[in-house]
């Protein structure tokens, strides 16, 4: 392309890309005003009121107080596993950020995907990075040497290890039928109808496999409040918390952009056609965007609709269902690809 | 075209590096602010381990307990299986000149045979959680 070395691309849109991690915290700002005012609408409660408009000011707040708080590091834990850990968790969460698609710009019906990358792998890039996000819990709490702390870690290893498979094979399943690992490829191939309506048992699998993923309510054991103190958390303060606090807003962002690229169309809203320039290059990031923050919010109000599992229940629920209704969807999802591809 | 090893495929990997390399500075570079902005203030009771309040009594580290390691054989074996069908799931369509029909029975046995183990730890009451 004109005079400029091919290999200068990535470099730009490294570059360029890095502003999706401004983005994300932006997001996950959001994400916590959107989860406390949606927690205070449902208990009829008013939730954050009183800094800003709506509360919309309290995230600042909050953020100078965690900058602000002493860093307290207790003598009795593993210094380098303590302070490595928030890093690992990051570190999964920025690797996973790079090859997600977040929207798609069409502009002389040429389509140019945000995203930092894009490889021919992403989806099992994205499952394998996102799995680092394990390790780095377990180093969290293995670190800490704190009885709650290792209680909400063997909690975490029985969980993740459970669901880590389903997640898998519905995976596998949605790349068998459209026939790549790409996640744009996969996107294009939902052009008509949405995966979540094509693979509806799939669909159901990998939200909750996601869900557990993620650590969110009724898969929270690790760091059960009510039983654990604050799990897996326990001895962690201030700006170290934070981060780790941070991390798992993030996931619950990129897992319900992820939910909503691989079963519900991403980009795509059946139908839509436009020659318009100006709404093609709005139109089709802001339904992605839509359809994340739907997901993100149902996600959230199952937090006050499900009370938490056991974590006996929590490990039945992934071996005894979701492993064979996943196998179940795999073979579904082979003889209907093979249907539809013929 | 996806799925076709081609020389620019090191290029997609130039940003997975840049944000590597941001993601180990940013946590130590957060806590430097924290640092310079946060107060201190001394005492030995604040860097004790917190047990609600009671003194600590006894070592935090306890060893797991040996049903883990089922559940992890368990979980290898599983992911280990995941790990065979993606290559699979990339080439029994028959594009690459595998035949289909061969690659749909094979990986059939596969998951059968797998089936086989699941059903006998199952069981073996392997997958229940904590049974004594």
């Amino acid at each position: 392309m004109f005079d400029i070395p091919a290999n200068i691309f990535p470099w730009v849109r490294a570059y360029v890309g890095l502003a999706l991690i401004g983005a994300l915290f932006l997001a996950g700002m959001a994400a916590i005003w959107i989860e406390r005012k949606l927690s205070g609408d449902i208990q009829e409660r008013y939730g954050p009121n009183r800094v800003g408009p709506m509360g919309l000011l309290q995230l600042v707040a909050d953020a100078i107080k965690l900058f602000t708080k002493e860093d307290i590091i207790p003598a009795k834990v593993d210094k380098i596993l303590y302070v490595g850990a928030p890093i690992v968790i990051m570190m999964s969460v920025f690797l996973m950020l790079v090859a997600i698609p977040f929207g798609a710009v069409y502009i002389n019906g040429v389509e140019y995907v945000l995203a930092a990358t894009q490889m021919d792998i992403s989806i099992l890039y994205i499952e394998a990075v996102s799995a680092i996000a394990v390790i780095g819990i377990f180093v969290l709490g293995y670190g800490q040497n704190n009885k709650y702390a290792m209680m909400g870690t063997f909690r975490n290893f029985a969980r993740m290890i459970g669901y880590e498979i389903p997640l898998g094979i519905t995976i596998v399943s949605v790349a068998v039928m459209a026939g790549s690992l790409d996640v744009v490829e996969i996107v294009h191939a939902q052009s008509p109808i949405w995966y979540a309506f094509l693979q509806p048992i799939g669909f159901i699998v990998f939200f909750i496999a996601m869900m557990a993923d993620m650590g969110r309510l009724p898969f929270d054991q690790n760091e059960a409040e009510e039983e654990l103190q604050a799990g897996v958390f326990t001895e962690y303060t201030g700006m170290r918390f934070g981060l780790g606090f941070f991390a798992e807003y993030f996931h619950l962002i990129l897992g319900s952009f992820l939910i909503s690229l691989l079963f519900l169309g991403g980009w795509n809203l059946p139908g839509f056609v436009t020659d318009n320039i100006v709404l093609g290059i709005i139109l089709p990031t802001l339904f992605l965007i839509a359809k994340a923050t739907i997901v993100m919010m149902f996600i959230i109000m199952m937090r006050w609709a499900v009370p938490r599992f056991r974590i006996d229940q929590v490990v039945d629920l992934s071996w005894k269902k979701l492993l064979p209704l996943s196998l179940l969807n795999l073979g579904w999802a082979i003889a209907l690809g093979l249907y539809l591809g013929a | 075209m996806s799925g076709i090893v081609n020389s620019d495929i090191v290029y997609s990997y130039i940003p997975v590096a840049v944000f590597l390399v941001v993601a180990l500075l940013m946590p130590p570079m957060t806590m430097l602010i924290v640092k310079l902005l946060s107060p201190r203030s001394t005492g030995a009771e604040k860097y004790s381990t917190y047990e609600s309040g009671s003194v600590p009594t006894g070592p935090a580290r306890i060893q797991f307990n040996v049903e883990y390691y089922l559940y992890a054989i368990a979980f290898v074996l599983f992911d280990i299986e995941v790990l065979f069908l993606y290559p699979w799931a990339m080439i029994y369509r028959g594009n690459t000149g595998v035949d289909t029909t061969v690659a749909v029975v094979e990986m059939l046995v596969f998951i059968f045979v797998l089936l086989f183990g699941y059903a006998f730890l199952w069981k073996k009451g392997a997958l229940k959680w904590m049974k004594n």
